[in-house]
């Protein structure tokens, strides 16, 4: 099949994923039935309501709002927590990462091991929990806990774990991938030429780390933005999972179409981030490959 | 054994299970005993729930009076042994599948790191995806908490089964590779002879350790699921219509704990320690399982770096 064609096909077919997917709470209900009909009449009303503009407006509790005046400012919120979580947390755990796999602190090694096997939702409690103790003991708020209102949002705190959880993967990747390539023979062989240490580690072992670090983008991606929802949630700030996870239940009950939009939205920003991902690790190659 | 990793994980893990079994009879209150408000008149005082830490209650008691140790304990066997259940049905079913793969699928090819549209899919958790399915039947349910359990498990489970079969799909392949595999071919060995007595135990141990992991990613997708209000066993919802809404755990799981109390970082902070305190300890001692084990494994094989 061309290319073209493919891709054609697979944008409806991901949308077709996502009306499905967002069918589930229609169709499982509370008294073990399926409920299959009402399911698909809830697509059949997505559709009918994007003409007279019904598939955009949704109840955040009892007020209604338009969904594209909400999604802007939404949408730029998470975008800044997870642009900036996904760079820095790159940067940061690709430098740990190579220190990790050169150096032999195994106490230090192990604890951060232990770190990345708890939970983001612990790490982000744990936090909480810190400042909080850090507070009673020395009057000294260092950051704030979570928001209380949009105006007033808490930016410290939540860029730090949204910085750390994906830099902590990262690390990991790294310096396993490290470990490996440090072994290998041309490795001996770049010692036995006389090349300098930092030079080696730089420019012989990393530039054959970067593909690996490649290739699990994607789960770097889908590690990232499981935490979104944890942390965007746990901090109380008003993004794009908050709104549309808080509201999938109003008032009147289960809202489709608000689960439909907020979903291709999510996937919208899942593009964008990509790219910018891909954007960073091109400029780190033409840094260190050659 | 020298290996302390091993020894101390497994120590955290049977204790708990120890716990988990015989823990019920053993502590001092009942998990459906309440402490109600009462008039102490020897020390002239009220004394209402929570009671904190110590004394009567060794761990304190939660909001509604409940001693925390006699909940935590009826809660563990969700906690502890459905986690286990859950990774050993996704390594099982998981592992057989990635077998046969692994013995008669192909090579994936193509370039690492290309972009395909599907990939956008990991955009959506996977925690959402069993928050979706599970949510319509979790809130104030008809059915029994065993039950809704036994449901969360299963979903959960098949959620898990792709990428388990990925990974020992991976690993079969390696191993198909190898010489001994071609000379039990070429004596006329079955293939399913072949992946009994062959490939399957090459990669036997890293079935053991991917089984350990497993059982910390369902603990983890647990604790999820609890902050988004989807308690193993199901949750009872409490509408307010001037109050945000309370949700409690019908069976007592740890997370669900976790997640019911998840904002006493201010006051009566032991209702939201202590579950917090049992989850992290029984993830960390499957971490050291899985990290023993792999040292014990990888001590063979293992190249050492040269610089």
């Amino acid at each position: 099949m061309p290319k073209a064609i493919q891709l054609t096909l697979i944008v409806p077919a991901i949308l077709l994923f996502v009306f499905l997917f967002a069918m589930f709470p229609i169709v499982l209900q509370a008294d073990q039935q399926w409920h299959w009909n009402e399911g698909f009449s809830s697509i059949r009303d997505y559709f009918a309501g994007i003409g007279s503009g019904e598939s955009f407006r949704y109840l955040a509790g009892k007020t209604e709002l338009s969904f594209w005046e909400q999604i802007g400012a939404n949408f730029k919120t998470t975008l800044f927590y997870v642009s900036i979580g996904s760079a820095a947390g790159t940067l940061i755990g690709l430098l740990l990462g190579v220190y990790f796999g050169v150096s032999r602190r195994e106490g230090l090694k192990r604890f951060v091991e232990l770190t990345s096997v708890l939970p983001d939702f612990v790490v982000i409690i744990l936090l909480q929990f810190l400042i909080v103790f850090i507070y009673s003991k020395t009057d000294w708020l260092v950051f704030e806990v979570a928001s209380t209102s949009r105006d007033d949002p808490a930016i410290g705190l939540p860029l730090i774990s949204a910085i750390i959880i994906p830099a902590n993967y990262m690390l990991r990747n790294v310096a396993m991938h490290m470990g490996h390539t440090l072994s290998e023979d041309y490795i001996s062989y770049a010692k036995a030429r006389g090349l300098g240490k930092t030079y080696i580690v730089f420019f012989h072992a990393l530039p054959n780390v970067l593909p690996y670090v490649k290739a699990d983008l994607h789960k770097f991606m889908g590690i990232m933005f499981g935490n979104l929802f944890i942390f965007e949630y746990l901090y109380n700030i008003s993004g794009l999972s908050m709104m549309v996870f808080n509201n999938a239940f109003a008032d009147e009950g289960y809202q489709y179409s608000l689960v439909v939009n907020g979903v291709v939205a999510l996937l919208v920003l899942y593009l964008i981030v990509y790219a910018w991902q891909r954007l960073l690790l091109y400029g780190i190659e033409k840094v260190f490959a050659r | 054994m020298n290996n302390k990793t091993l020894l101390t994980g497994l120590t955290i893990t049977i204790l708990m299970l120890l716990a988990t079994l015989f823990g019920p009879y053993l502590s001092p209150h009942g998990a459906d005993e309440q402490l109600k408000i009462h008039y102490d008149a020897a020390q002239n005082t009220v004394i209402a729930p929570p009671a904190p830490p110590g004394g009567e209650y060794p761990l304190g008691t939660d909001k509604l009076g409940y001693d925390m140790l006699a909940i935590m304990l009826d809660g563990a066997k969700y906690t502890i042994l459905l986690s286990v259940a859950i990774a050993l049905f996704r390594v099982l079913i998981g592992g057989i599948i990635g077998l046969i793969l692994g013995y008669y699928g192909k090579e994936k090819k193509g370039r690492t790191g290309q972009f395909s549209m599907w990939s956008l899919l990991n955009g959506i958790p996977v925690f959402i995806i069993a928050w979706m399915i599970m949510v319509g039947i979790s809130m104030n349910p008809s059915v029994s908490p065993a039950y809704l359990a036994f449901l969360l498990a299963v979903v959960l489970a098949i959620i898990g089964i792709p990428s388990v079969a990925a990974t020992i799909q991976e690993k079969a392949i390696v191993v198909r590779e190898k010489q001994f595999v071609l000379s039990a071919k070429a004596l006329g060995a079955s293939p399913w002879a072949i992946v009994r007595r062959h490939i399957f135990p090459s990669i036997k141990e890293n079935v053991i350790i991917l089984f350990v992991q497993e059982a910390v990613l369902v603990l983890g997708l647990f604790g999820q699921l609890a902050i988004f209000h989807i308690f193993v066993g199901g949750t009872v919802r409490y509408l307010d219509p001037f109050l945000p809404p309370i949700y409690i755990s019908r069976s007592n799981e740890w997370s669900g704990l976790i997640g019911q109390a998840r904002n006493m970082f201010y006051v009566y902070q032991w209702i939201l320690l202590v579950p917090l305190i049992g989850y992290v300890l029984y993830i960390v001692g499957f971490h050291l399982i899985s990290v023993g084990l792999e040292k014990k494994y990888k001590k063979k094989y293992a190249k050492f770096a040269q610089i």
